[in-house]
């Protein structure tokens, strides 16, 4: 027998050393913290979550009143405010998901010093991996509030976790505060522009800006009330004046180019036909198309679409017909949503009664809406519906656009110093934008009009972004909206042709309490720290 | 000087093959033949003396007859004297001091059962086997050794013809090719270190015997059927439950929401087949009777120097589903060949193959039955035009068992060699010196093809079938093929000295063992089939997205360090020592080494001179060992950091390689201990009655397992990451308790029976847990692998039942079931799940089995049952699937006030009443009785089938789990699955036939 007949080397892992040695392992080991790892059931179809919840089956929107999950998949009881600490749903990734994005970016910022490479490149790479930490800690704050903090420490196995400060949780102020100081040194190294050894895929300096910016209007925002609108509208200032970002002409295509091309998105996430996310055409289109229905829009988010005039619907003059509610609509509206008479692929869509083909009377009639509606934002109208496989599931996941910085602009200047000329531009870019021109807002209206119509415009413009979630807690009008049972209609097909509305509840059971501002940190997370981790308000 | 002939029988009635017949001081000797006939010259006056192993020795005198038949006693001395197999070497069971529980290779034939793994239930003490699923090819039991010790791996370990964990393993043995099993259930298995702590099972397969050449053929023609169905709703009631679900999503709008009046009537009276079916989707899909075959032959014999044993055998297993694919076969062969080249050196040369041939359709059989028992009653699975229906989200079950949606071909082949030598060394009286080279190899092979294919949705406007294309991609056909190839070499060699000084007898060892053990995979995949026709790699699309290819491979090694020594005195006082160090690369440098010795006793009162034999107690023994056995079973590498490629994020339209770290190190990580003491106490008393009770304490230290739970998340640690660490502790203690009987009438009749019950209970010393664990959800005081779940205390029948009972939810509905609020503090959360008493391992599994013989009929019964075990089955029932009919019709509705089970709801799983809180309703008390194994044969004695060649035709009839005595309502209660979703166990009716020739 051999010597060393005992110790063998294994042909499929590799060892830290091997990482810290070769710059370029050390760079592959940066980049996959762009994603992160799975954690609970039904995630990461496909390739790994990244931030927030993106393409998924059940979407981030239909926890809110945007829409709801056809097959529940864990969002139903967010809707019903029923999530607790011990049943999260399809919340219960972000706390786990985070911190290990968070120490894995450490153990990287805590060892390039000794990888071998360029200064400028060393440099670039730790201003990502400062981006990249912070984001995590945005996905943390604007979720659980203040964050336990743990600075660049990597934790190891033998670490004594009975010490009750590593279970202190920061205030929302200083969580905020130090994510922000994280992207103000990630902005300063970071290039300003993708290309050549920093390919489109990687941060820039635009995105850590906007991130800031993004965190210091939740800040500002009454839930949080820790930051000044002031400060929040001078970061927007600072993405709007690197003059790397416009509104592009067509809304639709946004969300299908997986290509990016354009220069609205400041920072979002490609995918391939071999790296893909869930088939967004099968898994939410309609039943009579052999679609599954996943995530339908609610009625309540298609009464916020103004009229083409730039109306809203409840106002008397708008020309709103309770019995044409489809006509003259925001074109937002034909952008986001599938509704009944549609055209989509060839014929129209048919979501009515009796004997629609895409209602309950249709086929495969599980697969059918309960809100009347289909989702049609980021329904790339080129792969099949049928046997998507091997073509679908490549649209980009945006996670900000210009567009965003815009409103998170006028939002705050209107709170910091009212409607001036330069809130009116930012949200009349939104509005005018080319493939949608609506009409500029009318002037003269008041701060708290203002502030009406910005809210109502991120409403629209942002819908299944992972904005709305988050906006109505900020604005502390969840308690409003999110106990407004959800909605959907009931269309029926009369024997002239004719159609009728009739409103229903399509989830029974919507509620909201105060506690449900903030998520429920998970109960094993409590029980691990001896119940030392604070939990949230009203979960304990 | 006649030739004086006879039969030799047991005193069970089997004709004896073997026995040496020879005549009182001369040199004359025989041996009888197959049949058990003997003919040797002898004249009156003379003694015949009669020797075999394991009978007592038989004299009788030649009074003059021409024809002596005798019968040999196994009853008591024989039973003494009878050698069973121990971990590297035999001893005789009177001067056994460790817990080996044996069994006889015919005993397991007799299970109809063709995995050998199956029959062990009920009939050996201590060995707690539960069949979990009925699939060909996966039909095995799992098995432990006195019930769970650890919350690390349980397997127990499987030593084939002395080749510790040989490739291939126990269950798809020929049990026609077993001689024996022994169970090693204490420290006796230390032998066996670092793998020894689950028990360790010893096969010993048949050796030839020397005489004329004996031919066996064995035709066995089985008919399965599943022990039990759920049966479920059918059309009219699931469409009024998903009226009632409907109802209770919007309750104004009525109790007709889906279906009206008429429909439900439809669906109750058939008027409509097209649009109102009612289906029994099991009926439909499954056959009420499968066949299974199986042939074996075998040829055993031998000369002076060379004695060989030949078999081959083959199975034939047909699934369940009709029209399906599903089906095993199996082929397998064994030359095993002792040859002794000179006076002192033996050598063995044993060689064994088979081919395991699995078919599957494209869906496995957990999908399956998920469908069948999902897919709605009010779909058909055919139009009447004959056209599949998209059947249940595009799954139609009656298709999806067929080969119409492609098929997944599975055959592995396993081959082991094993080469023994046995070398007396001259000079010094019983010391030999023996070894021990063996080689596995297997390969497995996997190919699944997958086609398109067409279910049909009916538009009941237009009348018109569209299809749907399903199966396969962008409508052309995948391909999925790998190869797993698996060696193993093991070499040992070791110094025997084995002798007797007088009254004192030494039987010692010392060896050297080590082995390697190396697995490849590679995989490949194809999409984009131009045709059907041509289900090869090569013939697949061409583009680069087409195509992907995959591939791994590790090694482990062992070296070991071992030895025994056994002494006895008079077979009167008996102790043993044995040892072995143990290296592994599973474990870091300096940790590779374990220690693991053992001791052990006997007094056997029974051979005291004061003791009386023969009054009441016949033989008396008492027995301990002690020792310390080790458990290894964990993934390796774990000592240090590991980094994998990981490739999945875009960059610039392109994948770009990414790596994560996959695990922390634990450079400590080492052995799992596990210290056993046994007491012991064997009796035969009333000359017929045998008699054992063990008791055992088991200790589990350094249990290899993850921190999952104390480790808080936000480290940035989680569980995905956390190596093993030697951290739990579990104790199990129990007793095993046998007693039999066992008496021949006379030559012609004989009974038997025999009982044996076996307590075993562990506790958790030590495992990890969150710090802040309710006293009444931790695990550590209780047993292994309980349930954590609220109990359910009742139902809400009125509104006013909303303000006596708190419930979980802000919107109690009547119903729904009342939740104990454990904690007493006005609210049902997470703190009022309460630990189960019982999980779903047996704390008490007994058998019972019995049987005799009169002239040429035997019978053989065997009840095998367990009790104190729970297991949790909450059906995936509501509008995503249909409902066992135990809730369907005892449903609490608004017009069923009294109903015992909770209202219906969108999805159980996420129901209130259900996978949202889950409940002891859904708790199942899994304890059984079930006649596991009968066996009833005919043996035909006629003059003129010798005149065929033909020394012995038996026939008989056996059957396999017949019939379950059980509280459980819906499923086998001997299932695992929390969703009741798995291929059923099989109820097995067995018809064999024996030639010997």
């Amino acid at each position: 027998c051999k010597k060393n007949f005992l110790d063998l080397t294994p042909t499929t892992t590799i060892s830290d050393v091997a990482i810290l040695q070769d710059s370029a392992l050390f760079e592959d080991y940066v980049i996959n913290r762009y994603m992160g790892i799975k954690i609970i059931d039904k995630e990461g179809e496909g390739t790994l979550p990244g931030f927030g919840r993106a393409f998924e089956y059940s979407m981030w929107s239909s926890n809110t009143d945007e829409s709801i999950y056809n097959n529940d998949d864990g969002s139903w009881l967010i809707q019903r405010g029923q999530i607790a600490p011990e049943n999260l749903g399809n919340a219960g990734a972000f706390w786990g998901r985070s911190y290990r994005g968070i120490r894995d970016c450490n153990w990287a910022l805590n060892n390039i010093a000794s990888v071998t490479m360029s200064d400028g490149h060393k440099k670039n790479i730790i201003g990502e991996l400062k981006f990249l930490r912070a984001f995590r800690y945005q996905d943390l704050i604007r979720n659980y509030g203040g964050a336990v903090l743990v600075g660049d420490r990597v934790y190891e196995l033998k670490d004594n976790y009975s010490d009750p400060a590593l279970f202190t949780r920061a205030s929302l102020k200083a969580s905020i505060d130090y994510a922000v100081a994280q992207l103000d040194t990630a902005a300063q190294l970071l290039p300003r522009d993708n290309g050549g050894s920093w390919p489109l895929g990687r941060a820039t300096k635009g995105a850590a800006l906007a991130l800031k910016a993004r965190l210091l209007l939740y800040a500002a925002s009454p839930l949080y009330n820790c930051g000044t609108w002031a400060a929040a509208a001078k970061a927007a200032q600072d993405v709007i004046d690197l003059k790397k970002y416009a509104i592009q002409d067509n809304y639709s295509a946004l969300f299908i180019d997986q290509t990016m091309a354009g220069n609205e998105i400041i920072f979002g996430r490609q995918y391939t036909i071999t790296a893909p996310h869930v088939r967004m055409e099968i898994s939410n289109g309609p039943n009579g198309y052999d679609g599954w229905a996943g995530n339908t829009p609610l009625q309540n988010l298609v009464d916020a679409y103004q009229m083409d005039d730039g109306k809203d619907i409840t106002d008397a003059t708008s020309g709103y017909d309770a019995a044409k509610p489809y006509e003259n609509r925001d074109k937002r509206f034909y952008y986001t949503i599938l509704y009944n008479g549609a055209s989509y692929r060839g014929r129209a869509l048919e979501a009515y009664i009796p004997g629609g083909r895409d209602s309950k009377d249709g086929p495969s009639n599980w697969n059918t809406t309960k809100t009347g509606y289909y989702l049609r934002k980021f329904m790339n109208d080129a792969n099949p519906i049928q046997n998507p496989w091997s073509s679908a599931g490549q649209q980009p996941w945006i996670y900000i656009r210009y567009a965003e910085v815009l409103l998170n602009y006028a939002e705050a200047q209107n709170e910091a110093s009212g409607p001036d000329e330069t809130v009116y531009d930012a949200v009349n870019q939104v509005r005018q934008r080319a493939s949608v021109g609506q009409p500029p807002l009318p002037s003269g209206l008041s701060q708290t009009q203002m502030r009406g119509a910005i809210r109502k415009e991120r409403q629209v413009e942002l819908a299944f972004e992972e904005h709305r979630f988050y906006d109505v807690r900020r604005w502390k009008i969840a308690d409003v909206v999110e106990n407004t049972p959800a909605y959907g209609m009931i269309i029926t097909k009369n024997a002239n042709g004719s159609f009728s509305y009739e409103r229903k509840v399509a989830l029974e059971g919507k509620a909201f309490s105060a506690k449900n501002y903030w998520l429920p940190i998970p109960r094993p997370e409590i029980l691990a720290s001896d119940n030392k981790l604070q939990q949230n308000e009203g979960y304990q | 000087q006649s030739p004086v002939k006879g039969t030799v029988t047991s005193s069970r009635g089997e004709r004896l093959a073997g026995v040496t017949v020879s005549v009182v001081g001369k040199t004359t000797a025989v041996m009888t033949d197959g049949t058990g006939h003997y003919a040797i010259p002898a004249a009156k006056g003379d003694r015949l003396q009669f020797t075999s192993i394991g009978f007592a020795a038989r004299e009788v005198a030649v009074l003059g007859d021409e024809n002596i038949d005798v019968v040999l006693d196994n009853e008591l001395v024989a039973a003494m004297n009878e050698v069973v197999v121990i971990g590297y070497g035999t001893q005789k069971k009177a001067t056994l001091t460790g817990s080996v529980s044996s069994v006889k290779g015919d005993e397991l034939k007799k299970s109809p059962q063709p995995d050998v793994s199956n029959s062990f239930a009920g009939r050996v003490s201590g060995v707690i086997a539960n069949n979990r699923s009925g699939e060909p090819g996966y039909d095995g039991s799992s098995i432990l050794i006195r019930g769970l010790a650890t919350t690390g791996n349980n397997d127990v370990l499987v030593v084939v013809d002395g080749v510790p964990g040989q490739i291939g393993g126990l269950s798809r043995l020929n049990p026609n090719d077993i001689e024996d099993i022994s169970v090693l259930k204490d420290a006796s298995a230390a032998v066996y270190g670092s793998r020894a702590a689950n028990g360790v099972i010893l096969v010993t397969t048949k050796k030839g015997k020397s005489g004329k050449p004996q031919i066996s053929y064995n035709f066995n023609q089985a008919f399965t059927s599943p022990t039990r169905l759920p049966k479920l709703a059918d059309a009219f009631t699931y469409a009024t439950i998903q009226n009632e679900i409907a109802y209770y999503n919007s309750q104004d709008k009525g109790m007709n929401q889906i279906y009206s009046e008429e429909q439900l009537q439809k669906f109750k009276d058939g008027s409509d087949p097209l649009n109102y079916p009612n289906t029994n989707w099991p009926d439909l899909v499954l056959k009420k009777m499968a066949l299974q075959s199986k042939h074996d032959i075998s040829v055993s014999g031998g000369g002076e120097n060379v004695k060989y044993f030949l078999s081959a055998g083959y199975l034939n297993q047909d699934g369940l589903y009709k029209n399906g694919v599903t089906r095993y076969k199996q082929y397998s062969f064994r030359s095993n060949v002792d040859a002794n080249i000179s006076k002192r050196l033996k050598v063995g040369l044993l060689l064994s193959g088979r081919q395991e041939d699995r078919m599957f359709p494209q869906s496995g059989a957990g999908d399956i039955f998920r469908f069948l028992y999902r897919a709605y009653p009010t779909v058909a699975a055919y139009y009447p035009n004959g056209l599949p229906t998209t059947g249940i989200e595009n799954g139609n079950p009656a298709i999806m068992v067929t080969d119409i949606p492609g098929t997944n071909y599975n055959p592995t082949l396993v081959f082991n060699g094993v080469l023994k030598g046995a070398y007396e060394i001259p000079g010094v009286k019983g010391l030999a010196l023996e070894g021990m080279f063996s080689v596995d190899k297997s390969s497995g092979f996997d190919k699944n093809f997958a086609t398109p294919y067409n279910l049909y949705q009916y538009n009941a406007a237009t009348g018109t079938y569209t299809p749907n294309v399903l199966g396969g991609i962008d409508k052309q056909a995948t391909l999925y093929q790998s190869q797993t190839n698996q060696y193993q070499y093991v070499s040992n060699i070791r110094l025997n000295f084995d002798r007797r000084f007088d009254k004192h007898s030494i039987n010692a060892f010392v060896g050297y063992e080590q082995s390697n053990y190396h697995s490849d995979n590679f995989s490949a995949y194809r999409k984009h089939f131009p045709t059907y026709t041509t289900p090869e790699l090569s013939q697949g699309g061409t583009a680069d997205a087409d195509k992907s290819s995959d591939g791994g491979s590790y090694t482990y090694t062992r070296k070991s360090y071992l030895g025994r020594v056994a002494y006895n005195y008079s077979e009167k006082y008996m102790a043993e020592v044995q040892a072995r160090v143990d290296g592994s690369s599973t474990f870091g440098p300096g940790h590779q080494y374990g220690f693991f010795p053992a001791v052990s006793a006997a007094w056997r009162i029974s051979n005291e001179d004061w003791f009386h034999k023969g009054a009441v107690i016949n033989d008396l023994k008492l027995r301990a060992s002690y020792g310390i056995l080790g458990n290894d079973n964990v993934g390796l590498f774990q000592y240090f950091n590991n980094y994998s490629l990981n490739s999945q994020y875009v960059i610039n339209g392109v994948i770009v390689p990414g790596y994560d770290l996959t695990l922390l190190a634990n450079p400590d990580i080492t052995w799992e201990k596990a210290k056993k003491l046994d007491i012991g106490l064997n009796a035969v008393f009333l000359k017929h009655f045998n008699l054992e009770f063990i008791y055992f304490q088991q200790k589990r230290t350094d249990i290899l397992a993850q921190r999952n739970a104390s480790v808080p998340q936000l480290s940035g640690i989680n569980s995905a990451i956390i190596p093993a660490e030697n951290i739990g502790k579990v104790d199990n203690n129990g007793f095993e308790f046998t007693l039999g009987y066992n008496k021949r009438l006379d030559q012609d009749a004989g009974i038997y029976f025999s009982g044996n019950l076996t307590y075993a209970k562990s506790k958790i010393v030590d495992i990890d847990e969150a710090p802040g664990t309710p006293e009444w959800q931790k695990q550590t005081g209780r047993p292994l692998n309980t349930y954590l779940l609220y109990n359910s205390i009742g139902m809400m029948r009125t509104t006013d039942d909303f303000s006596t009972y708190p419930h979980p939810t802000t919107t109690p509905r009547q119903g729904d079931l009342v939740y104990q609020d454990y904690t007493k503090d006005g609210k049902i959360d997470a703190n009022d799940m309460v630990r189960t008493k019982y999980g779903n391992i047996p704390q008490v599994t007994y058998g019972f089995t019995a049987g005799g013989d009169y002239k040429n009929i035997d019978l053989t019964i065997l009840f095998a049952g367990q009790a104190r075990v729970s297991q949790y089955v909450l059906p995936e029932s509501g509008t995503i699937g249909n409902f066992y009919s135990s809730w369907a019709d005892n449903r609490w509705s608004p017009s069923n006030p009294g109903g015992s089970y909770p209202r219906v709801d969108e999805r159980a799983s996420n129901s209130v009443n259900g996978g949202a809180y889950p409940s002891t309703f859904w708790l199942n008390d899994a304890s059984f009785i079930r006649l596991k194994n009968v066996e009833l044969g005919y043996t035909i004695v006629n003059p003129l089938l010798t005149r065929i060649k033909l020394s012995n035709v038996r026939v008989y009839a056996s059957g396999f789990n017949l019939f379950t005595i059980t509280k459980v309502k819906d499923y086998d209660p001997e299932g695992s699955s929390g969703s009741g979703q798995f291929y059923p166990q099989q109820r097995i009716i067995n018809l064999g036939l024996n030639l010997r020739f």
